[in-house]
């Protein structure tokens, strides 16, 4: 089967740093890859390369067939990559239902002349909207159903983490993109989020997703397929015990000192 | 013809300095707080109402009008300009440093109306024009058969100071690093506690300061001022930064120098051109914008993700 | 504002008590403020408003309960509206004054609305309203003038030039951002008017004059209106077609406001970068709110301009762009009621200030920074989106 997304040589530098040093992964439909890495690895700008927010220096990316390196980011999205940032990106003066619908941009078709001239053909798009938005709330732990009609600025942290999944979600993706999703969440919350991603695979046994994480409780959950980037490169790949395993690893890890002790 | 090519030169050098001067106010003010000024204009033009107001009063209370006073009333202008300058930073524009662009362009632009409306309705009969002496009168040399006036030679020799000033005030002072530091990087600059007010107070004096002798050059230079002019100098200025790009100083100069060329060459060599000289001057900002859109010297950033 | 109790929904009868009071309350308190004659009268009735909005903002269930009720019974909320517009020119009967005040404040409703789609909806600035605005008037005068054009073809023509004009301001809003897009609609807008200050067929700084009155089934708007045998003086017809135009403009918010392309627009205003990943096309979505600002303006402009039949450059200044823009603020971004409220009182109060008559572009100044720094949300802030009917 060929891999659902395929990144190849990529490279990218800003001014004299190098981010990304001829990097390869890949990962076939339905599968959980995991990408691990001290801070400053390069691993978001991995996923700011692959979502066209930035234009890589050098190197391909292909995703479900077709070439999308350089292409932008609302193509990219179109095509079925969703994601999640690192520091939350909420439409944080908009309702939390509102972000979620935001999200359907994508599998909404209503323009201008729609809008003004075939008022109920609008409201009926917006009306299946919302009823998806509330189910996709409704679906992950917490109670963001409750709070539909907060100012997504105002929601708790790991709420806000919660909601840029389900913002995620709402475009129908093949690929998911989760960039440290646990992040500001306690053990309790962190949990609950791996659950939800399995439950979300059950569902939908088609669904790829790529997880940051610095959180190797996670990570153990979805031990198959684990990469490890260290000053831009990628320096193991594997299973997550074998990856655990590398010499490379606990060193970037722990550094030197530690690893030859 | 090589009269008229001297002529024009003479010309374009003049207006590209004082368009420079204005810019580097923009752009010094912009580089510290990400703030667009859109008043420095209007800053700068009451420069010469102040220095005809302070003329008139010294030459009613000591009697004998004279250049004298007017020589006495320009150092004392510059300065309250620039303490205007910090004024309105206190009391307006400190407030929009973190609020979103938009909200600080629009207050900026209002601040404008209020300063033009106040010079009108405080100045004597202040919606009229008013006459401005040229500072310095008379031909200092010639070269291939133009007078070059001492007004233009003026001009430029002040430019050349202010900027060497600035320069060194920039790089070897402590208030000058600290001015730089917090203009490169921001985040920088609040980590290390740069963000006091004193260096806001120094970048308001200052910018003001130098748009106050701006004004003045520019009222001089047209022979003529009004409360409004503050309107076309600041956009000019403004647009000379922006060119430039915004936070560079070379960039203002560069700026500053490119729409007096636009301006200098439309009057030349364009039949009507001087009517028409703006939309030149407007139609290259726009040009340059969409082709370079952080200006010629500007760096364009990318958003860190 | 933010998970509270659902507030009480108001009963059928109290709703449709309160939607039909409140509307004759602010139509009266509006009739009031436009025949008192300046002094303290106007004083005390501006203490009023302020008391009002002082009162809005202390119990915020207010203005909940006057949504509730409004959506409640939209239909005798909207008949009733219908009506008061409809019957306010019998009331003010032959002073025309007012009535051109009206109009004036109808036609800066229309433009206050179509710079809210880039201002308030999407927080784009734009400093070309005015020109989009000239270029409608200019159009549609050179057509009616040159070519004897009716009115009503120049409308949907001066409208798609305008359109064409927004789209070509908005090609650089591709690029450039913040003050860099500040400048360019400014430099557009200088540009515009400049033109039509030198070109000879614009009738340069003299500008275009002996616009000739639309007519309608016969009836030409220079003749008095006669309804039932009333006789309404002939501002009234314009006050009517701006009136319609104002409901157009409603219409078209209200319609984009609640459809995917309103949330687009609100999304690039939040956040441009997570707006592109959620798959939205930042940069035409922003192209085309510089083209539905250009397209209601450019109505703006043609009845403008047949309403006074004399057009100059000098009605469609940067000055002009800057007091649309007020108009937005004060009434509150991304709210429409508020942003017609907001037309109305900065028309209509410098008027009735005429004691500061001298001060009016100084009063401006003042309540856009006064405004901007404590009440930047404006009267009216905007209102979460609420769906199916739930509270
Ligand atoms: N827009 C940018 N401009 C300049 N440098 C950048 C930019 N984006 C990222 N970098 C640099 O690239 C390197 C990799 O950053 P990246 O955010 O990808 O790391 P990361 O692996 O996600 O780290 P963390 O675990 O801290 O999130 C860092 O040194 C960062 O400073
Ligand atoms: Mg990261």
């Amino acid at each position: 089967m060929s891999a659902l997304l395929k990144v190849e040589n990529l490279t990218m530098r800003f001014g004299g740093l190098v981010a990304l040093n001829d990097v390869s992964l890949s990962i076939d439909k339905g599968a959980v890859l995991a990408v691990i890495g001290p801070n400053g690895a390069g691993k978001s700008t991995l996923f700011n390369v692959v979502t066209g927010v930035y234009r890589p220096t050098s190197g391909r990316v292909t995703f479900d067939g077709a070439e999308i390196t350089d292409r932008p980011s609302y193509e990219v999205v179109d095509r079925g990559i969703a994601r999640t940032f690192q520091s939350s990106r909420l439409f944080s003066d908009l309702s939390v239902l509102d972000n979620v619908i935001i999200g359907m941009h994508t599998r909404t078709r209503t323009g201008v002349l729609t809008a003004l001239f075939r008022p109920g053909a609008s409201r009926r798009e917006m009306a299946a909207c919302v009823e998806k938005a509330e189910t996709l709330l409704k679906l992950g732990s917490g109670d963001l159903f409750e709070q539909r009609y907060r100012p997504a600025g105002t929601l708790a942290q790991a709420d806000r983490r919660r909601l840029e999944i389900a913002r995620a979600l709402a475009s129908q993706p093949k690929l998911l993109l989760l960039d440290e999703p646990s992040v500001g969440m306690d053990d309790m919350e962190t949990d609950a989020l791996v659950a939800d991603i399995t439950r979300l695979r059950v569902q939908n046994p088609a669904l790829s997703v790529i997880l940051i994480e610095h959180d190797m409780r996670v990570v153990e959950a979805f031990p198959q397929h684990v990469t490890c980037i260290d000053y831009g490169s990628k320096i193991a790949e594997g299973d997550f015990a074998a990856v655990r395993a590398e010499p490379r690893v606990q060193e970037a890890y722990l550094g030197k000192a530690v690893a030859h002790a | 013809m090589a009269e008229l090519l001297v002529q024009q030169l003479v010309n374009w050098i003049t207006l590209g300095c004082i368009y420079a001067l204005l810019a580097i106010g923009f752009s010094l003010i912009f580089g510290v707080l990400n703030v667009i000024h859109f008043s420095h204009g209007d800053v700068a033009m009451t420069a010469p109402f102040i220095t005809l107001a302070l003329a008139q009063a010294l030459a009613t209370a000591l009697g004998a009008s004279g250049p004298a006073w007017l020589v006495l009333a320009v150092p004392v202008a510059v300065l309250a300009v620039g303490l205007i300058g910090v004024l309105l930073d206190k009391v307006v524009i400190r407030r929009f440093r973190d609020a979103p662009a938009m909200m600080a362009l629009v207050a900026t632009v209002a601040l404008g109306i209020v300063i033009r409306e106040l010079i009108r309705h405080l100045y004597p009969q202040g919606s009229n024009p008013h006459a401005f002496p040229r500072l310095v009168s008379g031909m200092a040399f010639e070269i291939s058969g133009v007078a070059i006036s001492w007004f233009a030679l003026l001009v430029v020799v002040l430019t050349v100071a202010l900027v060497a000033m600035l320069f060194v005030f920039l790089r070897m002072t402590p208030l000058g690093l600290r001015i730089r530091a917090a203009s490169e990087d921001r985040v920088v600059a609040r980590m290390m506690g740069i963000r006091d007010a004193r260096v806001f107070r120094a970048t308001f004096f200052i910018a003001s300061a130098i748009g106050a002798i701006a004004g003045l050059l520019f009222a001089s230079y047209a022979g003529v001022t009004r409360f409004d002019f503050g309107v076309m100098a600041g956009l000019l200025g403004f647009s000379a930064a922006v060119i430039g790009g915004l936070g560079s100083m070379p960039g203002a100069i560069l700026g500053g120098l490119i729409i007096a060329g636009i301006e200098v060459l439309a009057q030349t060599f364009v039949p009507d051109g001087a009517s028409y000289r703006l939309v030149f001057v407007f139609l290259l900002v726009i040009a340059v914008l969409i082709f370079r859109p952080a200006g010629l010297l500007g760096r364009t950033v990318m958003e860190k993700v | 504002m933010q998970g509270r109790a659902s507030p009480d929904v108001p009963g059928i009868a109290a709703a449709t008590v309160f939607a039909i009071a409140s509307q004759i309350i602010g139509a009266a308190f509006l009739y009031l403020i436009l025949r008192v004659d300046g002094g303290w009268q106007v004083v005390g009735l501006l203490a009023l408003l302020g008391l009002g909005f002082y009162l809005l903002e202390r119990l915020p269930w207010i203005a909940d309960y006057a949504l509730a009720s409004f959506a409640r019974v939209p239909l005798v909320a909207m008949i009733t509206a219908a009506v008061i517009v409809l019957a306010f020119p019998f009331f003010v009967g032959s002073n025309t004054y007012i009535l051109h005040l009206l109009i004036v404040a109808e036609l800066y409703a229309v433009l206050a609305l179509a710079l809210n789609f880039q201002l308030g909806s999407a927080n784009i600035p734009n400093f070309a309203t005015g020109a989009s605005y000239g270029i409608g008037a200019y159009v549609s005068a050179l057509l009616a003038i040159n070519f004897g054009v009716s009115f009503w073809l120049t409308l949907p023509v001066a409208a798609l030039a305008a359109t064409l004009f927004g789209f070509i301001i908005g090609i650089p809003s591709m690029r450039t951002r913040d003050t860099y897009l500040a400048l360019v609609t400014i430099a557009f807008g200088v540009v515009v008017q400049q033109l039509l200050n030198n070109f000879s067929w614009t009738g340069g700084p003299n500008g275009l004059v002996g616009i000739p009155a639309p007519s309608l089934f016969g009836h030409s708007f220079a003749d008095p209106l006669v309804i039932f045998g009333w006789k309404l003086p002939s501002q009234a017809n314009f006050y009517y077609l701006s009136a319609a135009l104002v409901v157009v403009a409603i219409v078209t918010a209200h319609r984009l406001h609640g459809s995917r392309i309103g949330l687009a627009w609100n999304a690039l205003r939040a956040d441009e970068i997570a707006a592109k990943a959620q798959g939205i096309n930042v940069a035409w979505f922003k192209v085309l709110a510089f083209a539905v600002d250009a397209f209601l303006a450019a109505f703006a402009g043609t009845i403008y301009a047949f309403y006074v039949s004399y057009i100059s450059p000098d009605n469609f200044t940067f000055l002009v762009s800057v007091t649309i823009m007020t108009m937005v603020i004060v009434g509150g971004m991304d709210n429409i009621f508020g942003v017609i409220v907001g037309a109305f009182l900065l028309t209509i109060l410098p008027e009735k200030l005429r004691a500061f008559a001298d001060y009016r572009l100084l009063f401006f100044g003042v309540v856009i920074i006064g405004f901007l720094m404590i009440r930047p949300q404006g009267l009216f802030p905007q209102r979460m989106r609420r769906y199916g009917g739930e509270p």
